[in-house]
């Protein structure tokens, strides 16, 4: 059941075009990333949602109504902000209950709730704190519990975990899921890092330059990327130019190496110039196992990064990353070394643009 | 052999810190040496002899009870007071609200720089200049009480009277409200925009956003600068002198009178008027930083 | 920002504009009255050539180069020696540059004349005091803009390559320092000359020549003169409002004291 639905949404600021042809339908309780680099237009489009931009075309429907011109003080729908945004004068749990105070809610309600929320976010004994008490972190958990306790119908979150270090952005990132779980409700994630977005989400929204690159779980996201954008920004990725050799045989080759793919060659004929890309850990040393493809490469660096040790071969004129697991007792080519490298037919992605 | 004879034999000597001490605080000597001969030293001496008795030089509190007991005096300082709070709450609401609408208030970005300027000239404008242009403005020949005749309205028929205290208050805003939007601007700067979107999304109207939000947090810095712009009325001078010829009632008029050598009665009695104002504004001034180190940690 | 909201932003502006410029706009006007029945510069005419004019206004300039000059030299060094070796006199230095908030003028000249006025320190007549008097009342804005200026670079940093360069004490603090707080030195200047063009009271009481006094005197004697120079000393005011702006983000140094 579709729960938020955009069509054809854009925004135009003066001659600038910053977000163009959005089609995106959330289900109920889905959790949605907005995925990409800054100036790609997802904060903007959420602010759409929020009601904090109107579009310049396009529909915004939450549930049966039509929300696109709605004040954002009218709509269903609660923020956390990259800044968390919290009144610095009134206490966590003033700030908590504040949607519920101004809807004229019962105290012993709004008690009830902001009780109820605190426990939500762990934070029980820090009611009576003023937001510059606490640390980012815990600042960041009490603006998503103002923003539940008013029991939105849609979770808007722009980049919540931008201000804070990369460790508390990981506990944080399952905090919010579990929470969001727990409760289910509808959850929009902006944010760059690929990381936060592969590990929560039901589903990824690519963005780039204003445009949906792409949509799609993570998992599909990561492994069948389809475009050069999208294979690049997520996950680390090896990207080289091919030639079609036979379209119905899927062969391409790259400066000279033949090599088999899976499937994507349907609209191409032989001749025709393609890019290609391979995920670092799709490659392996033939001597382990043996795959589809064979090429011939030269060793020049072995980069230890702990789990992983990556190694950087050159096949013909390309240089390619390949990652194999840390194994104290594989023994790793010398650098300068010939070794021949294999990967499967799938591992081969075409790329559309 | 004990560990503490140990102990003793290693340890090497100390050295008295001091050494350094001593050199390193000459730098800031000239400085506190300058302020203290030239600011510290001559106020102290007003403090002092206002406690002195003009002829005998002994210490007395005669010159206070002179002060309580002269009418004159008394009806200067509810004057001066008077004055001050009016132009504080007219300049600081005023100025308040021209500031809102300068910076948050939707207009084109130009008018906040403009605004500034105009009001660093204005506050600066204040004494013997200003004085003078209301008097070419108002006074009964002025400008404008010119365009107001010729329009059929003369304001001088309906009680008007610039040389007074009204008139002074219609000029005192003049310095006043400037003084308040330089201040208060920075605090308004500090109003984050997100808490607005957050009052919005979580349902709150402009109003309740004020209500709630905006102005609790600006609250100790329109106070603040308030008590600053009482302080600054209090002790205005040279405005007041110029416009009114010395004739209007107020306490820096009086000490000024006491200057120029006119017979108020004794010296201890001018001393204890400026004793008197120093204290209004230390207070005001404390006032002032208490208020604004609240408000610098909710608008950092 | 909703429309009705920008419709009182609006209003408040132009009531703003109108009782700030409205003042400036009559004595312009004024000051054009002259001469009979036609408008004219007569006005400016009769001040520039008035003696007591030139004498008031160049001597409130000296007075202004003066202060600043003064002031500088026992600032700068004291914002520069707290900031790098006496922190801990921080708050000390920061209470005295309150100090002349708290002191009204007609106060501070009271005192100063009562001090200065006998042996060991006679020298209430002494063109000294009044600069020295100066450079106390524009202290809160001269020393708090320096010390902003020194708070926004790396004072540390600064002096110490300057010192494994092999710079002595005057080369670090007016060659290496000072020039790259030029923003705020001419923001702290500007703001104290233009204060020191407008004051009245030091000048007045302290019997010296200087360019308030003087207007004050002209308004007795003079219809018209007086608003040409009212007018010169707006112009003045504002070209040094101006230039700060011009050079800094022209931040909320603000008059309180001296002058009125």
């Amino acid at each position: 059941m579709t729960h938020l639905e955009l069509t054809n949404i854009s925004k135009q600021f003066g001659q600038t075009t910053v977000v163009q042809d959005f089609n995106l339908d959330v289900k109920t309780g889905e959790f949605v990333s907005f995925l990409g680099p800054s100036g790609c237009g997802k904060t903007t489009t959420l602010r759409m949602i929020a009601g904090f931009e109107i579009p310049t075309t396009g529909k915004v429907l939450l549930g049966d109504a039509d929300i696109t011109d709605m004040s954002p003080n009218q709509r269903d729908v609660g923020m956390v902000f990259q800044a968390y945004a919290l009144f610095p004068n009134m206490t966590v749990a003033q700030n908590i209950g504040f949607g519920m105070r101004i809807h004229k809610e019962p105290e012993s309600a709004i008690k009830e709730r902001v009780a109820e929320m605190l426990a939500l976010i762990h934070l029980e004994q820090k009611g009576n704190s003023y937001p510059s008490q606490l640390s980012g972190g815990q600042q960041q958990r009490v603006a998503l519990a103002r923003a539940l306790a008013n029991r939105p119908k849609v979770l808007l979150l722009d980049e919540p975990l931008s201000a804070l270090d990369a460790k508390i952005r990981v506990s944080l990132r399952a905090e919010i899921r579990a929470i969001q779980r727990k409760l289910g409700i509808t959850a929009i994630y902006v944010t760059h890092d690929q990381e936060e977005a592969l590990s929560i989400s039901d589903r990824i929204v690519v963005m780039f330059d204003g445009k949906i690159e792409q949509v799609g779980t993570p998992f599909e996201i990561y492994n069948f990327p389809q475009t050069a954008f999208v294979a690049s920004f997520v996950g680390t990725l090896n990207t080289t130019d091919a030639e079609v050799v036979n379209p119905a045989k899927k062969l391409i080759k790259i400066d000279g190496v033949q090599l088999e793919t899976a499937e994507g060659l349907e609209d191409k004929k032989k001749g025709d110039k393609i890019k290609i890309a391979i995920r670092p850990e799709r490659l392996n040393f033939a001597s382990v196992e043996k795959k589809a493809n064979l090429f011939d490469s030269t060793i020049e660096n072995i980069t230890f990064l702990g789990s992983v040790v990556r190694i950087q071969v050159k096949v013909g004129n390309n240089r390619f990353n390949m990652d194999t697991f840390n194994n104290p007792f594989l023994e790793l080519p010398k650098i300068g070394a010939k070794e021949q490298i294999t990967c499967s037919r799938e591992a081969v992605l075409i790329l559309n643009s | 052999m004990t560990a503490s004879n140990v102990v003793k034999r290693d340890a090497p000597s100390a050295r008295p810190a001091p050494y350094k001490f001593s050199w390193a605080w000459l730098g800031v000597m000239p400085f506190f040496l300058f302020a203290f001969m030239f600011l510290i030293y001559p106020s102290s001496t007003i403090a002092l002899g206002s406690f002195q008795d003009s002829n005998t030089h002994g210490f007395t509190l005669q010159n206070f009870v002179h002060l309580l007991n002269n009418p004159n005096l008394v009806a200067a300082y509810w004057i001066s007071i008077k004055i001050s709070l009016i132009t504080s709450l007219g300049g600081g609401i005023f100025g308040f609200l021209l500031a809102y609408a300068a910076i948050r208030g939707g207009l084109p970005p130009f008018m906040r720089s403009s605004l500034m300027t105009f009001c660093g000239v204005a506050s600066n404008f204040a004494g013997v200049p200003l004085a003078f242009a209301f008097i070419a403005l108002l006074s009964p020949s002025g400008v404008l009480t010119g365009w107001l005749r010729a329009m059929g309205y003369n304001p001088y028929f309906h009680g008007f009277q610039l040389y007074t205290f009204w008139g002074l208050s219609i000029v005192y805003m003049y310095f006043q409200f400037p003084l308040m939007v330089l201040v208060i601007a920075p605090a308004i700067d500090g109003l984050r925009r997100e808490w607005l979107e957050a009052a919005e999304n979580l349902g709150a109207t402009s109003f309740q956003y004020w209500r709630y939000v905006a102005f609790p947090i600006l609250l100790p810095s329109i106070l603040g600068t308030m008590i600053l712009l009482f302080g600054n009325s209090f002790g205005a001078f040279a405005t007041a002198q110029a416009l009114t010829g010395g004739q209007i009632n107020l306490v820096t008029i009086m000490i000024g009178a006491q200057l120029r050598g006119d017979v108020l009665g004794d010296a201890g009695l001018g001393y204890a008027m400026a004793l008197g104002m120093v204290v209004v504004m230390a207070i005001a001034i404390t006032g002032y930083t208490v208020l604004q180190r609240q408000s610098e940690r909710w608008l950092q | 920002m909703k429309r009705g909201g920008v419709i009182w932003s609006w209003f408040w502006m132009i009531l703003g504009i109108l009782y700030f410029f409205l003042p400036l706009v009559a004595t312009f006007i004024f000051s054009l009255k002259a001469k009979l029945g036609v408008l004219s510069f007569l006005s400016y005419e009769q001040l520039f050539n008035d003696n007591d004019f030139i004498r008031g206004f160049s001597y409130s300039i000296m007075w202004g180069v003066l202060t600043i000059i003064v002031g500088i030299l026992i600032f700068f060094p004291t914002a520069y020696w707290v900031r790098m070796r006496l922190p801990q006199f921080r708050t000390a230095v920061e209470f005295v540059t309150l100090l002349p908030f708290v002191v009204p003028a007609i106060v501070f000249v009271f005192g100063l004349v009562r001090t200065f006025s006998h042996p060991p320190f006679l020298i209430v007549d002494s063109p000294a005091l009044l600069v020295l008097a100066y450079v106390v009342l524009i202290m809160p804005y001269m020393y708090r803009s320096i010390d902003t200026g020194l708070r926004s670079i790396d004072v540390r940093t600064l002096t110490e390559a300057a010192q494994s360069l092999g710079a002595g004490w005057g080369t670090i603090l007016f060659r290496v320092i000072l020039p790259n707080i030029r923003v705020s030195i001419i923001s702290g200047g500007f703001l104290g000359f233009a204060i020191v063009m407008g004051e009245y009271i030091l000048a007045q009481y302290l019997a010296k020549p200087a360019f308030a006094p003087f207007l004050a005197y002209l308004i007795q004697q003079k219809a018209y003169e007086p608003a040409a120079a009212t007018i010169v000393s707006i112009a003045l005011t504002w070209a040094c409002m101006g230039i700060i702006q011009l050079v800094g983000r022209g931040g909320g140094q603000a008059q309180i004291a001296g002058g009125h």
